[in-house]
């Protein structure tokens, strides 16, 4: 073979190799070890971001937003990039409300940044400015911030928890974020793409409270108001809807103007508002006649070692004039007619001692001794409101089932919950924990009421000149932690309005008012409130279901005086409707505690056969049964089998 | 007619520029989408902003803090229960 025929074919097969080992190592790269290298190069030219979903609305019972989430910004500025800095400071200075002497100050620095957080319309000015760098956040927007704070809470920050409504429903608001593939360039800048949006955000569900904004707002003025008059400690109001148990007004303050959850978490001795319950007990069991009497000593008393006084001398006396009178004396003598175990089932019943369950972080269950360690002036102290604590909260649900026929109701701050697309996936309706009393006997204690609010009561001070009012008021000496503190008093009045078809229960509480009494602080406060709700034409109450409740004839010398009335038109709405009817809940797989507990709340009794996992109850879910029937919860162990 | 060697070259480079043209009018497209949609993003946060500083403002001026010692300063008072008289407006079913 001639030399250049080898030499080229020398050529050919290097060429040959080389193209097989480029060949070899293209299939390496781009098969074998493809994968990986795709994703490398994947991680370094994008990335995946988390989209923020916004919170849902929080809204009163009528649509009133509470609380929104909007779209804010921080501000960060490369000075290096800028084209004009002296203008560029006159512009974050005029739009951001910032010193110029700050930010050039800022300025110094290789990237200044302002955290705000500054609103859309603040920063929309400087979004032109070359080197102005805006960062987003969804932050939550409170249009008045101090409008029921404690009750509304606030959603968890960095170094603080979440509290409130804004807690309890915090799964329900939060919402599903969405994620996005954004490019990115070698310095590490984001490039959004629409074509790279793997889910969008799903915004959190809108919730409607029971909350009456514009009852709150009376409240928390009529509140601030009477603690600054009377010189108080404290106070806190709670407006019932007794027939559904919805909280319309949960409003608390201190002297400092700090509003803390005190309605669910505070507890105190009712006083008189308790000589209800007691005389409850008495009607229910039949223990006390409308003619029965029994002395008042001339307002002292001695029980063994013990002097119990009334504020007025008393003669002799029915149970409803020691209600309208607020005798200490006469209600000890007529509860000593009750045993223990039926004093203490009463109260219980009323929800005493227990948690209500209301949708709230946090709650007290307040105080109930068992009668197995009451003391032998346990019975008399409990008929008057002594050791016996309660929360606001627990007072207004216990009267709310006064007013509602002897039904207590589960109390809820939530009206209504939706979606975000519009469709209601929640709506409260009246939910009865038990009957506590016969409706008969219900309707003796509103008329035992209304006479504590007429002319010789102890609550005549919240009467109305035309409307009617049920209440009862209660001044308990206030308990500090050495004991009682002398000349410090809690003023309590419990009421119920119309007295004759309660669309209200209004509990308020004045910690140590000047005057200490109820009759001079906490009544005349209900009263403001009830004129204030009526001329109001809130929808918390319906005039409308008002034009058949009793009232007083408008007096000549009102029309007369050249008084105009006030005229107040509204649509009739139909009254709640409570159904009673309940069925068997499915607890299996609970625990037999929290099986128990919730039996107990739909006003059912319970008995355990056995222990470990709960195997069936009889009778079976679904079963409808009446109030206090019987359940058996029976365990995987130690049962007779059936 | 068959194509020769130079022609193919011109239908392979055509070719080449018209995918090369399909993908720069993609990428335009996607990023006058992208523009039109931050566009929107901010006007819609702006109109937000502005929805909340009004309902911020509202329900600050007819709180009752607020309107209270007006209606005061302009010789108005609450009325009594006395003086406040309930129509009915009857329902639709009523009616």
């Amino acid at each position: 073979m001639p030399k250049a025929a080898l030499r080229l074919q020398a050529v050919r097969v290097g060429f040959g190799v080389a193209v097989v080992v480029l060949v070899a190592r293209a299939a390496q790269v781009q098969i074998v070890d493809g994968a990986s290298y795709e994703d490398t190069a994947r991680s370094q030219r994008t990335e995946r971001v988390e989209l923020p979903a916004p919170r849902g609305t929080i809204y009163d019972r009528n649509g009133v937003p509470l609380a929104l989430t909007q779209t804010t910004f921080h501000v960060g500025v490369a000075p290096g990039e800028l084209r004009d800095t002296t203008a560029a400071v006159e512009a974050i200075a005029q739009h951001l409300g910032l010193s110029t002497r700050r930010i050039r100050q800022q300025f110094g620095r290789k990237y200044a940044y302002f955290h705000g957080p500054f609103s859309s319309n603040q920063v929309a000015p400087l979004r032109e400015i070359r080197g102005v760098h805006l960062t987003s956040e969804l932050t939550r927007f409170y249009p008045n911030p101090d409008f029921a704070r404690a009750v509304m809470g606030r959603p968890a920050a960095p170094g603080r928890p979440a509290s409130g409504i804004e807690r309890v429903l915090d799964t329900l608001l939060i919402g599903r974020p969405g994620s996005a593939v954004v490019l990115r360039d070698q310095f590490g800048r984001r490039y959004e793409s629409p074509s790279r949006l793997d889910a969008f955000p799903v915004p959190g569900h809108d919730v409607f409270l029971t909350i009456d904004a514009e009852l709150q707002d009376i409240v928390e003025q009529s509140l601030a108001e009477a603690i600054d008059r009377l010189e108080a400690i404290a106070g806190d109001v709670v407006v019932m809807d007794p027939e559904t148990g919805e909280l319309l007004a949960v409003a608390s303050r201190r002297a400092d103007g700090s509003a803390p959850a005190s309605v669910f978490t505070s507890v105190f001795e009712p006083g008189s508002t308790a000589k209800l319950f007691a005389a409850a007990a008495l009607l229910e069991h039949e223990l006390v006649g409308q003619n029965d009497t029994v002395w008042g000593e001339q307002g002292r008393y001695t029980l063994g070692s013990r002097v119990i006084e009334d504020e007025t001398p008393e003669g002799w006396m029915t149970l409803r004039d020691v209600i309208r009178r607020s005798s200490n004396i006469g209600i000890v003598k007529f509860a000593s007619r009750l045993s223990r175990e039926q004093h203490f089932e009463q109260l219980r019943d009323f929800g005493l001692g227990t948690p209500t369950g209301v949708e709230f972080p946090v709650e007290s269950p307040g105080i109930l001794v068992k009668p197995s360690r009451w003391t032998r002036w346990s019975a008399a102290s409990l008929s008057y409101g002594y050791e016996v604590a309660v929360t606001m909260l627990q007072l207004a649900y216990a009267y709310a089932a006064i007013a509602n026929d002897g039904i207590l109701l589960h109390p809820t701050l939530v009206s209504s919950v939706r979606s975000p697309d519009g469709e209601e996936v929640y709506r409260h309706r009246p939910e009865p924990v038990r009957r506590v009393m016969s409706a008969a006997v219900a309707r003796e204690l509103r008329s035992m009421l209304r006479g504590v609010v007429q002319e010789d009561g102890t609550g005549s001070t919240a009467a109305l000149v035309r409307y009617e009012v049920a209440g009862k008021t209660g001044t308990a000496r206030r308990a500090g932690p050495d004991g009682y503190i002398p000349g410090s008093t809690t003023a309590s009045f419990v009421s119920m309005f119309p007295a004759d078809d309660p669309q209200l229960v209004i509990v308020v509480k004045l910690d140590d008012p000047k005057g200490g009494f109820a009759r001079t602080s906490a009544a005349p406060l209900t009263r403001s409130v009830l004129e204030q709700v009526l001329a109001a034409q809130t929808s918390a109450l319906d005039p409308a279901r008002m034009q058949g409740v009793s009232s007083r004839p408008l007096s000549r010398t009102v029309l007369q005086d050249g008084v105009f009335p006030y005229v107040v038109v509204w649509p009739s709405k139909p009254k709640a409707n409570v159904e009673l009817e309940r069925r068997v809940p499915d607890v299996l797989g609970l625990s037999f505690r929290r099986a128990a507990r919730r039996l107990h709340q739909m006003g059912l009794r319970v008995r355990i056969e056995g222990r470990g996992p709960i195997r069936s109850i009889l009778p079976a879910p679904g079963t409808p049964v009446s109030d206090g029937e019987l359940i058996t919860l029976v365990g995987e162990e130690g049962h007779a089998n059936r | 007619m068959k194509l020769k060697g130079r022609s193919w070259v011109a239908v392979w480079l055509l070719s080449f520029l018209g995918v090369l043209t399909w993908v720069v009018a993609r990428q335009t497209a996607s990023h006058v989408i992208t523009t039109e949609l931050s566009d929107a993003q901010q006007q819609r946060s702006a109109l937000e902003a502005q929805r909340a500083e009004l309902l911020r403002r509202i329900q600050e001026a007819g709180s009752r803090a607020v309107l209270v010692p007006r209606a005061e300063s302009l010789g108005l008072r609450l009325p009594a229960d006395s003086e406040i008289i309930i129509l009915q407006v009857p329902s639709r079913e009523e009616r």
